[in-house]
């Protein structure tokens, strides 16, 4: 297979021996042995991963999938020979999560690379990977990586059993089976953590966590994914215990500022503004003095058009880049308040939710926020703080109700455990964190030597 | 699933079609009332309202021509709550009362009994009752809110500040809210008194811009002294010692000064730092009487006499002088209340109910009678705790 095959290990290692063969005489050594397969995988070829196979429709996967399949007439069974060898991206550094102090390498498009950047950091023989292949057209290789005398047993026999339920032409990209898996399909929140940093796949491992490599996508899951993990960043584990909690502080209060500011500004200038400061209202007032809208109104066509240029931001080509961004950031920060269309803190407040929402070290986390900001606004429009109130209440009802592979998704808050505070709000001293989360790595708890 | 996603679905369209109703009000919709004035004419009530103009007020927003920061609206009604309402036919805009910050009553309402408007503004869903509440001296509570103020562009912060302030630095002044006068009006054995607030200077040139184009405005406003209240009807002044006397007996002095004559002649300055007062009733052979303690704490704060501070002999002079002083005070007061206004501001009928409420129930009847005759007695102790940055004053070393 053209373009599969890494040819020049295939002229070495095949072609070269299988002509060499035709100078000397191989009828003696022939009849030494059982069968001409043996000999050949055995005494003429010198790669290293070969193997004979009876089953052909395996072995036509393995043809499609680059490797050199080698017939011999009067034989059903054939010999696979793995040289393949595609043209592939090195490992550079991660584009999401990035960090100032850690490790700077991503996972790439290749599966057995990323099973050996994660190999690279735990070499523990009961680091498992148990690999299947997914997708009747396209064949994808999907594995299960976790250590196996740390994981629990019921989370590993569920992802398994997920995984082998799903019946799908393709899978392109670990996102497919993120949806086949993940426990309720209808909800705002990840329940499935993604990462493109090996480091953190292999932290959460070590939690007790599975991990789910996909052929053909650097961004690996890991499961069972909690609330809290969307708010911890690689980095609070390699910057200083105080810094990091104070950190991490501040990703749970953009979170909510991201979430309600725009929702908690209308309720508050349209229903209570017996609740804001004497002056602050006048000030307010005067801003608003003027716009044609409601502030509702004006919220929502804010959000919508940061919204916009945020997704053209995305698409569009790098060279138009600059000329959208300039026309965005005018159309935006100065002419839309000169015309009093739009007052100047509804572009304070977008703009700080915009901001916070990028605080989240964990892109999934923000999406769902996303998405509820405008839930929030038209709650807080229609009813005010009320409004807010109820739609917290339902949001905490449908929290504590969401489980990731049967770990209740609001551990260790609701279920309250104490013992793994020391890693939520606060991230204590490493030598202080002795075990590992109750309810995920339940076959070994214990990270350290008591004594230290 | 399906039918719980439908059931959000209708939710969500129900909100939007429930904004734009009930009880929404944008922030421009709304005439942001900071000062209420209430005088009484004839059988009617006049309200008036100082609702601020945000545009002229707030940072950044000045534009080249000189508006008014303030707006004055003035309704005649029989009610308080018609008059609000009526309002509307002047003001484009519907008055919010939430931000009121002080409340004026004309001297004339005053006298007549102020118990019948406050109904209204505590029972007001909309109101918050954190309000000051001020009587307009030897005026209307109309013409108070017509003057326009230097520095603090809005009248009524400007009064709400000013009393927030000397109330906190200077005793004669003490502010009540509104729920704090409510109290103070139901409550047996007290009565009220109310800080006043004067116009000096022409009541028509406060009115004008030119007023506060001066570094000296020829029209302002000055907290005066305490309106002493008889049930709910105002009967009259204290004086500037009296109203001293009359915060201390209430413990309401956080800070003040207070001068002394210095025993060779002089003045010699203390600021005080802290006092408490206590008030005690005690009935003796069916005979009420009231103890009052003071126990005052103050440095000494200038000295424009020749005095050694560094004798503590003299020091426990100056301490004894404090406490004569403040004595003086409070016995002027008392006897204002006594003799001149015949009515007990000082809740001595409170104190007496508190330490014997049997003999209470017999004379609440006619506690001013007894009050009149009431035997008040003093005591207390006196600090000096630091004499500033130097110890005796320069003034003696200085070459003659």
């Amino acid at each position: 297979m053209d373009g599969l095959v890494n040819s020049e290990s295939l002229h070495d290692f095949i072609i070269q021996p299988l002509i060499s063969l035709r100078n000397i005489e191989i009828s003696p050594l022939l009849q030494s042995r059982r069968d001409t397969l043996t000999f050949l995988s055995e005494e003429v070829l010198c790669a290293g991963e070969i193997e004979i196979v009876q089953d052909r429709d395996a072995q036509l996967t393995n043809l499609l999938s680059g490797q050199s399949v080698i017939l011999v007439p009067g034989y059903t069974e054939s010999l696979r020979i793995n040289v393949s060898g595609v043209e592939e991206r090195s490992v550079t550094e991660p584009l999401t999560q990035t960090v100032v102090r850690g490790p700077m390498e991503a996972f790439t498009e290749n599966f057995q690379r990323n099973v050996a950047l994660i190999r690279r950091k735990i070499k523990d023989p009961n680091l498992w990977v148990d690999a299947r292949r997914i997708g009747t057209v396209t064949r994808t290789k999907v594995a299960l990586m976790y250590i196996s005398s740390i994981a629990s047993d019921k989370v590993v026999d569920e992802v398994r059993r997920r995984l082998d339920r799903i019946q799908i032409d393709g899978i392109l990209e670990s996102g497919y089976i993120e949806e086949f898996i993940q426990d309720r399909t209808y909800t705002p929140f990840p329940t499935v953590y993604n990462s493109e940093r090996p480091d953190v796949i292999a932290a959460g491992l070590l939690e007790g966590k599975v991990a789910i490599l996909v052929d053909g996508t650097p961004f690996v899951l890991l499961v069972p994914a909690l609330f809290i993990h969307f708010f911890q960043s690689p980095e609070d584990y390699a910057q200083r215990f105080d810094i990091s909690t104070l950190i991490r502080l501040l990703r749970y209060i953009s979170f909510f500022i991201t979430l309600f500011a725009p929702s908690l500004y209308i309720a508050v200038t349209t229903f209570h503004q017996e609740m804001l400061p004497t002056n602050l209202l006048i000030n307010l007032a005067a801003q608003r003095e003027g716009v044609p809208f409601p502030a509702f109104i004006e919220a929502l066509l804010m959000e919508i058009t940061y919204e916009i240029l945020r997704e053209a931001g995305i698409r569009m080509p790098r060279t138009v880049g600059q000329a959208v961004s300039i026309v965005g950031t005018l159309v935006i920060g100065q002419a839309a308040v000169q015309a009093g269309i739009i007052s100047a803190v509804m572009v304070i407040i977008v703009s700080i939710t915009a901001i916070s929402s990028y605080v989240m070290p964990s892109g999934s986390m923000s999406i769902s926020v996303r998405m509820l900001r405008f839930l929030f606004m038209g709650l807080a429009a229609s009813l005010g703080i009320f409004g807010i109130f109820a739609g917290i209440l339902g949001l905490l009802f449908h929290l504590c109700k969401l489980r990731s592979f049967g770990v209740p998704y609001m551990t260790p808050l609701a279920p309250f455990i104490s013992q793994d505070q020391k890693d939520t709000l606060f991230r204590y001293p490493w030598p202080r964190m002795k075990t590992r989360p109750a309810l995920i790595g339940d076959k070994n708890k214990i990270r350290q030597k008591p004594d230290q | 699933m399906k039918k719980i996603g439908i059931g959000l679905l209708c939710g969500l369209l129900l909100l939007m079609v429930t904004t734009g109703c009930w009880n929404r009000r944008e922030l421009n919709t709304l005439a942001i009332q900071l000062g209420t004035g209430i005088d009484k004419v004839g059988n009617q009530y006049r309200l008036s309202v100082q609702v601020v103009n945000p545009g002229q007020v707030a940072a950044g927003y000045n534009s080249a021509t000189m508006r008014s920061p303030v707006t004055l609206y003035a309704a005649t009604a029989p009610t308080l709550f018609e008059a609000f309402r009526k309002l509307t036919t002047l003001s484009p805009r519907k008055v919010y009362g939430a931000h009121i910050r002080v409340l004026i009553l004309g001297e004339s309402l005053a006298r007549e009994g102020v118990d019948k408007v406050l109904d209204l503004l505590s029972r007001d869903a909309e109101n918050r009752t954190d309000f000051y509440i001020m009587i307009a001296r030897r005026n209307t509570a109309e013409n108070t809110l017509k003057v326009l103020t230097l520095l603090e562009k809005i009248p009524s912060n400007k009064l709400y500040s000013s009393l927030d302030a000397s109330s906190h630095a200077w005793a004669p002044t003490t502010a009540f809210t509104l729920d704090q006068l409510i109290s103070q009006l139901v409550t047996e054995g007290l009565n009220p008194v109310l800080t006043g607030v004067q116009i000096q200077g022409d009541p028509r040139i406060g009115e004008t811009p030119k007023n506060v184009e001066e570094i000296e405005p020829a029209t302002r406003l000055v907290l005066s002294d305490l309106a002493v209240f008889h049930k709910a009807r105002m009967i009259g002044w204290l004086n500037e010692q009296e109203s001293r006397g009359y915060n201390l007996i209430m413990n309401n002095v956080k800070s003040t000064a207070a001068s002394l004559t210095c025993p060779g002649g002089g003045k010699l300055t203390v600021e005080v730092l802290r006092n408490n007062t206590k008030i005690k009733g005690h009935v003796e052979d069916g005979e009420p009487s009231i103890n009052i303690h003071i126990k005052t704490e103050a440095n000494i704060a200038e000295v424009n006499c020749e005095i050694d501070l560094d004798n503590p002999v003299t020091i426990k002079k100056v301490e004894e002088q404090m406490k004569d002083t403040a004595f003086e005070l409070m016995e002027k007061s008392v006897e204002a209340a006594q003799n001149r206004y015949k009515t007990d501001i000082f809740g001595f009928g409170q104190a007496i109910f508190r330490s014997n409420p049997k003999y209470w129930d017999q004379v609440s009847e006619r506690w001013t009678e007894k009050f009149v005759r009431l035997k008040v007695n003093y005591s207390g102790v006196c600090l000096i705790r630091r004499s500033g940055t130097t110890g005796n004053t320069f003034l003696k070393d200085i070459k003659r």
